[in-house]
């Protein structure tokens, strides 16, 4: 498998009036050709600014990419003039977010929104990329596309409109797709049914995806590998089946434990973790998660952990007392 | 869609006869009448019997209700009666000078929206810079200045650099468009020019406020052209509050621009509105408010149907 995008060393930063955001500071993750990887963490972790800076819409003048490479089929983003970089949006690399109720525009048409994309990378003429938008709405299970076509976003469902966004998103039939919590502001039920939705298309269709997420239970099933963000940087990658079985990370750890558990149905309570992450604007020196972390030893609070193999190859963790951790996978271990 | 737009049009009738009703009483508050004050010149040398016999002529001696019913009727006829003042037909009174004050201010909306837009898109994309500033300036500066003033800096410019005056007679659009352009064009600019202001600032604010929206973001991630992003996604949305602020002001110059009238010595409405009021000649008054509340509230009315047809949220309740 050939490594379609290739993420190194990446620093996105927000200059506010607290001080300077380190949103994303210096990480380095890929993504190869027609794989799923999911980049997990809490909220406020720097997910979407990952995202949105792979795309180059982190809102200017305030936010930057201020350092690394992004090298998409070889091609580094971050050097492509606007007007290159704009071809690339939606014809290669598409993007679904979050807010299915505001990421739509309330006075276009479903139609308009899907065919401009169409006309715009693949010149379409409007009567082709018409019958192309009715094909897409099938694809993503929308009956009776025909007649959908002249409506508005209000006259669906969330789970309605963001079988739209996948449609929108796979009109160019891009090689990659960033999903930023593509179900997080949907129901229960109707998330399970967009996340099969869009593993079965993705398989259908060889789209390479990067799945994020802040439910790890999530991951297990939908993505090959996992990234795991914590403050701005990767603290563990794996693929979804190591992670889930054998983190190496005490806060994987704690986001395995913050999920609810369709195996332990009866589950008195779920343990979030506990504390808060920290300021992005002044991170401690020594290891970010330390502070809040039941492994704790002396040495985190002052040498910062880098990534490093530990068990299975591919697998990597930011954490000095990753041995410990072997077989604390369940219940109690040193927490509290 | 057409029960909104309905609903819409059957409530401009009561809005309009609670004016009818607000003006009839309002006026009649005021102190004088007009018999009183056409021989007022003469106090004490008309007799009471001659006032009270003028204020049958006018039916001033009617319980109120009874001058309201009588008056209503006829408006719904569309018959406002005669000036009490001049004994002319008030249709008469008012026809050209109607004319003229719905042109001046559609011309000045003209210059108003095309000054707005493309300034407040600027503005609103270049936020900040110096491009924003200098739009910044140039609305501050319409808000403070006084349409009149600006009008006498106009004919005065007119007449020290071109040694040319605007035509002072009033000639129909329909007898000559040319002289007509020539006379009205200034104060249209002069009036415009503040009236872009109002406009250009809510452009400003309505873009920025729609270019941080998440679909703007979405439009951006599919990578159209940025002319697609603004004309189509951002612009559309923008409008709905311009489209207000544009309506309202429209009403109002059809009424309200009684200095600017008298700089381009224009018979408009504004000056005819205060003469009336003067010679509290109640029938050309209510005439006139009516008038003016109807322009109002069709242009409200207007004001929903763009509304309706920019936004399908409205448009399919
Ligand atoms: N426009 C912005 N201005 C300032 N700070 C921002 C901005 N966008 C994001 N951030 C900061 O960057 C950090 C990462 O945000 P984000 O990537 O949105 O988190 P998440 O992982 O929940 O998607 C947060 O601390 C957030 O406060
Ligand atoms: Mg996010």
């Amino acid at each position: 498998m050939g490594s379609l995008l290739d993420v190194v060393d990446l620093q996105t930063q927000f200059v506010t009036r607290g001080g300077v955001v380190r949103a994303v500071d210096g990480v380095s993750w890929d993504v190869a050709e027609g794989e799923t990887v999911a980049l997990v963490g809490e909220s406020g972790c720097g997910k979407s600014v990952s995202a949105l800076s792979i795309m180059r819409l982190v809102a200017a003048p305030a936010g930057r990419v201020v350092g690394g490479r992004i090298l998409f089929k070889g091609r580094d983003l971050l050097q492509l003039d606007e007007e290159s970089m704009r071809r690339v949006r939606g014809s290669e690399i598409a993007m679904i977010f979050q807010e299915p109720m505001t990421s739509l525009n309330p006075v276009l048409t479903i139609g308009r929104q899907i065919t401009e994309g169409l006309e715009t990378h693949l010149g379409m003429a409007p009567t082709a990329a018409r019958a192309r938008a009715a094909e897409l709405l099938s694809m993503v299970g929308i009956p009776d596309p025909a007649r959908r076509l002249p409506q508005y976003p209000h006259q669906f469902s969330g789970g309605m409109r963001q079988r739209m966004m996948i449609a929108m998103a796979l009109a160019c039939e891009p090689a990659l797709v960033l999903a930023d919590e593509p179900t997080t502001a949907l129901d229960v039920t109707i998330q399970a049914q967009i996340l099969e939705l869009m593993k079965s298309l993705s398989r259908r269709l060889g789209v390479a995806m990067l799945m994020i997420t802040h439910n790890l239970g999530i991951v297990a099933r939908y993505a090959d590998r996992v990234n795991v963000m914590y403050a701005g940087k990767i603290i563990e990658r794996g693929t979804a089946r190591e992670i889930y079985a054998t983190p190496r990370h005490p806060y994987t750890l704690g986001l395995l434990r913050s999920v609810p558990r369709l195996d332990e149905p009866r589950r008195a309570r779920l343990d979030p973790i506990e504390g808060q992450p920290p300021d992005l604007t002044r991170l401690p020196g020594g290891c970010a998660f330390a502070p809040r972390c039941a492994f704790r030893v002396e040495r985190c609070a002052v040498e910062t952990p880098p990534l490093r193999p530990i068990g299975a190859p591919g697998h990597v963790t930011a954490c000095w007392e990753a041995e410990r951790l072997t077989a604390v996978r369940e219940p109690v271990g040193g927490r509290r | 869609m057409w029960k909104y737009l309905v609903k819409r049009f059957l409530l401009m009738f009561p809005t309009l006869l609670g004016v009818a009703l607000l003006t009839f009483v309002l006026i009649r508050v005021i102190p004088g009448d007009v018999v009183e004050l056409r021989y007022a010149g003469d106090r004490g040398s008309v007799s009471q019997d001659v006032l009270e016999k003028e204020r049958a002529r006018f039916g001033l001696d009617q319980p109120l209700w009874r001058q309201f019913a009588t008056w209503v009727l006829g408006v719904a006829r569309l018959d406002f009666g005669e000036s009490m003042w001049t004994g002319a037909p008030i249709w008469q009174e008012i026809r050209l000078r109607f004319a003229l004050s719905l042109q001046v201010a559609i011309m000045a909306t003209l210059v108003a929206v095309v000054l707005a837009i493309p300034l407040g898109v600027l503005a609103a994309l270049k936020q900040d810079s110096w491009i924003d500033y200098a739009v910044r300036i140039f609305s501050i500066a319409g808000l403070a200045t006084p349409s009149f003033w600006l009008g006498i800096v106009f004919i005065l410019l007119l007449l020290v650099v071109f040694h040319w005056l605007p035509p002072m007679i009033y000639t129909p659009f329909w007898v000559s468009p040319w002289e007509n352009l020539k006379q009205l064009i200034w104060p249209a600019l002069a009036v415009g020019y503040r009236y872009s202001a109002v406009a250009t600032r809510m452009t400003r604010s309505a873009m920025l406020e729609v270019l941080r929206e998440d679909y703007i973001r979405t439009a951006r991630a599919k990578g159209l052209v940025q002319r697609l992003i603004l004309a189509r996604h951002a612009l559309k949305n923008a409008m709905l509050p311009v489209l207000t602020v544009v309506a309202l002001e429209f009403a109002f110059l059809i009424g309200g621009l009684v200095v600017t009238e008298q700089v381009f010595n224009l018979n408009g409405l504004g000056l005819l509105f205060v003469q009336a009021v003067a010679h509290r000649d109640y029938t050309l008054i209510q005439a006139l408010v009516m008038l003016v509340a109807g322009v109002f509230i069709v242009v409200n009315f207007l004001m929903d149907i763009g509304y309706a047809w920019i936004d399908p949220r409205i448009r399919y309740r």
